[in-house]
């Protein structure tokens, strides 16, 4: 198959029934709509459910459900909505049960605006809901990439019997690119067995699969969560991903940027590079677990006088970079947050201002 | 002598509709700046009200400053998702200039607005145009187009006369592209029974490619709908 023209959020429905999943719950929100839209009509063609949840509360538990049962599954969502499925997030993560969720995040807090932001940074990396759970967070930064992360996704929920974040700005979800899609996955959960609730006929077996968040003892209840600590550590040894821009030369600036924000500032990069300029960027495109290693070895560099962290909101990502430089060398932040997007001359302007 | 159909020749009330993507409004900016050029008054209505980014609004100053009229919700509404429908557009289907232009949003339910319209278009004659880009999703088909047509045609309450050609793959799009997207339109318009008024071609693959082989008229496309890390290009 040759390249296709697709909107974002299209190509995130499409990567999911690539990556086998034909269960598809959700609730409309702009400006992820298009994807419920998508799967609306796509799903019944390849024999798959897309069922609209009365609010997205409903929706995160009807995931709960067919996670537990094992079935391979999926929701998308914008800001307030995913803020509304963290209770549901929670459950899951608790109950160890695989599912994927994609937040095409816009302006907040409250309704905010529709336009593109990444002011969920913390809510993604840092919890959400309650409890000491983590999710696999991914960062795509194209809408290829988004395409390679949703086909990820299923099988890396799977393996750590956890749930994914995709964390996407509304330039992900609404942006036309290209996108040629990879073949379809064939990958079954290997060990669904011995743990969902897929009925103990299916299993042929005589054992009663029991998923629950509920640990009354206290002791049991710390096993529990040592057990789940355990998985966010293997989880930072084994899926650490970022992607290094112009850092051979002899840059005097780096810049720590993810999703579509990064795009921007490889431009200005480009462009300060043309002025004699040199900026290098580490772009997280895990943003859990955050590259920190990476980023405190390219700001140790002798040249590099600054590290700068661009954002679509008012700093939240800057907290991880400067636990990554450990007081090296001074961390900035810039960005803007309401849904306009800093463009390339805005970056340089802070990156001269950051030297003067 | 070159006996192609070189200039596109539209005037009055043009609608462009088509599915999610397919180009209708940088096709509709491009085509306004066009005609523009040829000394036409131009006017350029913003009907999208299910698309929440990359609208005519965002060239507004651009085609502003070329003296093409745009008109858009008005301002306090400008970056919400709200169907709000300016009373303005009525008014200038009403006293059409010579070219008006409706930029439509995407698919039936982008098309709806049009129907809401209905007493206005009542005694105008109106052009509407089904854009068609084949490497999108749906529209890969003869039959997925028709389909789209069908259900545009009832949501709109109006006819669709004529098909737009408009293969790409944005920054990628290659001359081969153009070549085979035409010969897919070709054939559409021969099953549909409906004229091809255009194709287009991004302007830096006009040399490329031999415009001579084109039975319709050819539209070069200045790309206006950028994302913020590239710059919108200079109308050629």
């Amino acid at each position: 198959m040759g390249k296709v023209l697709m909107k974002g959020n299209e190509a995130i429905g499409e990567a999911a029934i690539r990556a086998g999943c034909l269960n598809y719950f959700a609730y409309p929100i702009t400006p992820q709509s298009e994807v419920a839209e998508y799967l609306a009509r796509r799903m019944p063609e390849v024999g798959g459910v897309f069922l609209q949840g009365e609010s997205e509360v409903a929706v995160s538990y009807m995931i709960f459900g067919a996670a537990a049962c094992g079935e391979r599954i999926f929701t998308t969502s914008s800001s307030p909505g995913i803020s509304l499925m963290s209770e549901g997030i929670s459950y899951i993560s608790g109950a160890q049960c695989p599912a994927v969720f994609v937040n095409i995040m816009r302006g907040g807090p409250g309704l905010g605006g529709i336009l593109p932001s990444q002011a969920d940074y913390l809510q993604s990396t840092k919890g959400g809901g309650h409890g000491d759970y983590k999710l696999l967070v991914m960062a795509p930064a194209s809408v290829q990439e988004a395409v390679e992360m949703v086909m990820r996704a299923f099988p890396l929920a799977e393996k750590y019997r956890n749930p994914v974040m995709i964390l996407g700005d509304g330039l992900i979800g609404q942006m036309m690119e290209p996108v040629e899609f990879p073949d379809h996955l064939k990958v079954e959960p290997s060990n669904k067995n011995e743990w969902a609730t897929n009925g103990m006929d299916t299993r042929k077996s005589k054992t009663r699969n029991l998923v629950k968040t509920m640990y009354l003892n206290p002791e049991e209840l710390n096993a529990h969560n040592l057990k789940l600590k355990a998985k966010y550590e293997q989880m930072a040894r084994e899926e650490i991903l970022y992607e290094n821009y112009n850092l051979d030369g002899k840059y005097k600036v780096l810049i720590v940027s993810y999703g579509t924000m990064s795009r921007v500032c490889r431009t200005a990069i480009d462009n300060l590079k043309a002025n004699g300029l040199e900026v290098g960027m580490v772009r997280p495109q895990h943003v859990f677990p955050f590259p920190h290693q990476a980023i405190n070895q390219a700001a140790s560099k002798k040249s590099c006088q600054a590290v700068l962290s661009v954002e679509m909101c008012m700093g939240q990502m800057v907290e991880d970079v400067e636990r990554s430089v450990l007081g090296k060398r001074p961390v900035h932040w810039y960005g803007k947050c309401g849904g306009e997007v800093p463009t390339p001359e805005e970056v340089m302007e802070e990156v001269e201002r950051l030297l003067s | 002598m070159d006996e192609r159909p070189v200039e596109i020749n539209l005037s009055g009330i043009v609608i462009i509709v088509g599915n999610y993507g397919s180009g209708k409004t940088e096709v509709s900016i491009n085509l306004a700046v066009h005609r523009k050029r040829h000394g036409i008054d131009v006017r350029i209505a913003d009907l999208d009200l299910v698309n929440p980014y990359f609208r005519t609004r965002e060239a507004k100053d651009s085609l502003s400053k070329l003296g093409i009229d745009v008109v858009l919700p008005p301002q306090e509404y400008l970056q919400a998702d709200l169907p709000i429908l300016s009373p303005l557009v009525a008014g200038m289907i009403r006293r059409p200039s010579e070219l008006t232009l409706l930029d439509v949003g995407g698919n039936d339910v982008g098309a709806t607005v049009l129907a809401t319209l209905e007493d206005v278009f009542q005694d105008k004659s109106v052009t509407m145009l089904q854009i068609v880009n084949p490497l999108r999703p749906f529209t890969d088909t003869v039959e997925g187009c028709l389909r789209i047509r069908g259900e545009i045609e009832k949501a709109a309450k109006l006819a669709v006369n004529g098909i737009i050609g408009n293969a790409n793959l944005i920054d990628e799009t290659s001359p081969d592209d153009i070549s085979s997207g035409y010969e897919f339109v070709q054939t559409l318009s021969g099953e549909s029974g409906l004229p091809l008024e255009f194709i287009t071609v991004p302007r830096e693959l006009l040399s490329a490619i031999d415009l001579n082989r084109f039975e319709c008229p050819v539209l070069p496309i200045d790309r206006q709908l950028v994302p913020p890390w590239q710059k919108a290009k200079e109308f050629g």
